[in-house]
């Protein structure tokens, strides 16, 4: 049965194939975070429900230019640190604090600096922020409740790993309160059906 | 969690200003939801939580005795503190008082100070020997902008409901007994007011101070009276839009007394 | 208000009403402060405290970064008016050593090593009082830490325990801490492996007194942390998401 567990809560004394966000005391097993735990799992894993962005190589963010030095631009990533863009990156034009840009993680430190690249600067459209560790319902399985988001509220909609929704046209509000309500209810079964019925 | 993007918000906030829009949808002269809650500091004399919007204050008032000033022999006094603590936003730091800490304490001061609101006369105990002062110290808990008004409310309604200490007979305060209240003469509140893209915003949250070119407040009383102003931020209003702000404030403080059964 | 005279081992109850080895009522909500990464609100008795956690961040001023693991810089306050006596604005000896050994208790607890150059930014606000903030103030900053999503091995459970007017007791108040008699222990453990992260004492205690009086924290300890689990559990409701809470879709043209 899924369970909402705690940082150090027992997860199983038994030996178990480990997924994320666990770990191993004299042979136990046991949640590092306030997340989400299903002990008929396999694997004892749990689904983190709280956290900043744990940046990974491969992932699309969506920054905002929060200072402008001489070498290029310091973007805020809403993650532990900042990331920087060099001024070659962008094909053409400059940017400003306060733009926004979507860019790819292609490394990641051992102080957990990501390195951006690829930088697309995004014209107009709003950023609905929302909880990083819980974007992956945003997105769904093959993507299929950002479907829904995108046809449902007619928006260009993007999700930055990073706990950025980007989005431009259709109807803005809309999609706003749906998002709320994916973010708010991210830990719950049926969720899919639920939005799906929604726009129905 | 928190969540921002600080810099996109901010220059959205001026760019939505312009077209006379705000970021959470209100209109450029409506202020956020208030609500209060009391007495829940019980070593306080009087204490009071003002939530305004996503800005949360709190206010104490601890009463003490001391000498009275040698020009003002049968008065008593008081004192207000303000502090932004660092739990309340990640920008606010500790350490030795800010500059926008002390000009906000002594705004809210001077609202209640020479309003005469407070007759510092009842605070007399003996004439030329020993006084009451208020200390009334006010901490933002999560910082949303405008805690000047919410400092300022925090403030007022703590004084209207304070308990005063009893005392024995060497003027030494008796520790949880109570007798009487301070009586006030009139009730001013602040009403604070920010320039984003060239247009005058009521009560502004903090992405709106961050973008605003200049800030006025004025504490206005139920009597009629302006008692106290103050124009921060480096920018300028016209006196067209000074005269408008002080005839909202007037409006606006109004209901809040009305809200907050202030008389 | 000093009770020269109470006995409890006569009385079998203490003053408050309470049996030797109650705790006070504690109740704790979690994601109070909205700007905080993680927070919680606790009231302990008449004890009311705020904490909020800001991090990991970048750790200033630099030369505090360690390139091993984030440093926990927790800031204890209370407010001018938490106590009877006025308390003067600003931090006094007392606030910075219970700052410290309440950041050396939580460093134990989260998985610093994983946020090396970073600091987690810890604030605890104590609001009103009546003995036992510094302990308040740590079970909240540990509800706070496990809001914020950090990776811990275990929370951290505290609570007051000691001796008093001749009993051994748990959580005591002001009436008690100024007991002729009076001994007030700080504790904390990691519940899981009881293993104990804060200890201060001062006063007189036998060896044998202070066996039982062990046994007794550890014990308040377990108990403060179901209150502890219960708080951050309550914030999130299992079950199926319902389209109900969406309400009614507002009609309005959409472009495809």
């Amino acid at each position: 049965m899924k369970k909402i567990v705690i940082p150090g809560e027992l997860l199983s004394e038994e030996r178990k194939r480990l997924g994320g966000n666990v770990f191993v005391s004299d042979g136990k097993i046991y949640s590092r975070v306030l997340g989400i735990s299903d002990d008929e799992n396999e694997r004892a894993t749990v689904v983190p429900l709280e956290g900043k962005y744990n940046p990974q190589i491969e992932d699309t963010i969506i920054g905002v230019v929060s200072r402008v030095i001489h070498a290029g631009y310091i973007v805020d990533v809403n993650s532990y640190a900042e990331s920087f863009i060099p001024r070659s990156a962008l094909r053409n034009g400059e940017l400003k604090v306060g733009d926004v840009i979507m860019a790819k993680v292609t490394d990641v430190n051992e102080v957990k600096e990501a390195n951006i690249s690829f930088p697309k600067r995004m014209f107009d459209g709003d950023i609905i922020p929302v909880t990083a560790v819980r974007t992956p319902r945003l997105i769904g399985k093959n993507g299929s409740m950002l479907e829904l988001l995108r046809n449902g509220t007619g928006a260009d909609v993007i999700v930055g790993k990073n706990g950025r929704i980007w989005a431009k046209g259709g109807d803005l509000e809309l999609l706003r309160k749906v998002v709320f309500f994916i973010e708010n209810n991210s830990y719950k079964s049926n969720l899919t059906k639920a939005v799906e019925g929604f726009f129905k | 969690m928190r969540n921002t993007t600080l810099e996109y918000d901010v220059s959205k906030a001026a760019e939505l200003a312009r077209e006379g829009k705000r970021l959470d949808g209100r209109a450029l002269d409506e202020m956020r939801e208030l609500t209060i809650e009391t007495d829940f500091a019980k070593n306080a004399e009087g204490s009071t939580m003002v939530t305004l919007g996503k800005t949360k204050v709190m206010a104490g008032l601890k009463m003490g005795v001391g000498m009275p000033y040698p020009d003002s022999q049968d008065e008593g006094a008081i004192s207000v503190g303000a502090e932004q603590l660092p739990l309340a936003h990640p920008d606010y730091e500790s350490g030795r008082p800010s500059d926008n800490e002390v000009e906000l304490a002594r705004v809210v001061d001077r609202g209640l100070r020479e309003s005469k609101a407070i007759d510092f006369k009842q605070l007399c105990i003996k004439e030329g020997e020993a006084v009451w002062v208020g200390y009334l110290d006010f901490y933002a808990l999560n910082g949303d902008g405008n805690l000047f008004d919410s400092g300022s409310i925090a403030a007022l309604v703590t004084f209207a409901n304070a308990k005063m200490p009893k005392l024995d007979k060497d003027n030494r305060i008796i520790q949880k007994e109570y007798s009487g209240k301070i009586k006030l003469a009139r009730f001013p509140l602040l009403t604070t007011f920010a320039k984003v893209g060239g247009k005058v915003l009521l009560d502004p949250t903090y992405i709106e101070e961050k973008a605003s070119e200049a800030r006025f407040s004025v504490a206005t009383s139920d009597d009629g009276f302006m008692t106290a102003m103050q124009k921060g931020v480096g920018g300028s209003f016209t006196l067209e839009e000074v005269n408008y702000m002080i005839d909202l404030a007037f409006k606006v403080a109004d209901n809040t007394r009305k809200k907050l059964k202030l008389k | 208000m000093t009770e020269q005279n109470v006995d409890y081992k006569k009385t079998k109850k203490r003053l408050d009403g309470r049996k030797m080895d109650e705790t006070r009522p504690l109740k704790i909500d979690v994601g109070v402060i909205p700007n905080a990464d993680g927070s919680a609100y606790l009231e302990w008795g008449q004890n009311k405290v705020y904490a909020a956690v800001y991090g990991p961040r970048e750790a200033l001023p630099k030369h505090s970064a360690n390139a091993y693991k984030s440093v926990i810089k927790v800031e204890y306050r209370m407010t001018s008016f938490s106590v009877p006596d006025r308390k003067r604005p600003g931090p006094n000896r007392r606030d910075q050593e219970i700052s410290k050994v309440l950041s050396e208790a939580l460093s134990r607890a989260v998985f610093v090593e994983q946020f090396p150059n970073t600091e987690i930014g810890v604030y605890v606000e104590v609001i009103d009082s009546n003995a036992g903030s510094r302990v308040a103030c740590l079970t909240a900053a540990s509800c706070a830490l496990a809001d914020a999503g950090l990776p811990m091995r275990d929370l951290v459970a505290a609570t007051g325990v000691g001796k008093a007017y001749g009993e051994l007791v748990i959580d005591l108040n002001k009436d008690e801490e100024d007991a002729p008699d009076a001994v007030d222990i700080p504790i904390a453990i990691l519940p899981n492996s009881e293993e104990i992260v804060l200890l201060q004492m001062d006063g007189l205690l036998t060896k044998k007194e202070w066996e039982k009086i062990a046994k007794l924290g550890i014990q308040g300890c377990k108990d403060v942390y179901a209150i502890q689990k219960e708080a951050l559990q309550k914030k999130f409701k299992l079950g199926e998401a319902s389209k109900k809470d969406l309400g009614k879709k507002t009609k309005k043209k959409v472009k495809k």
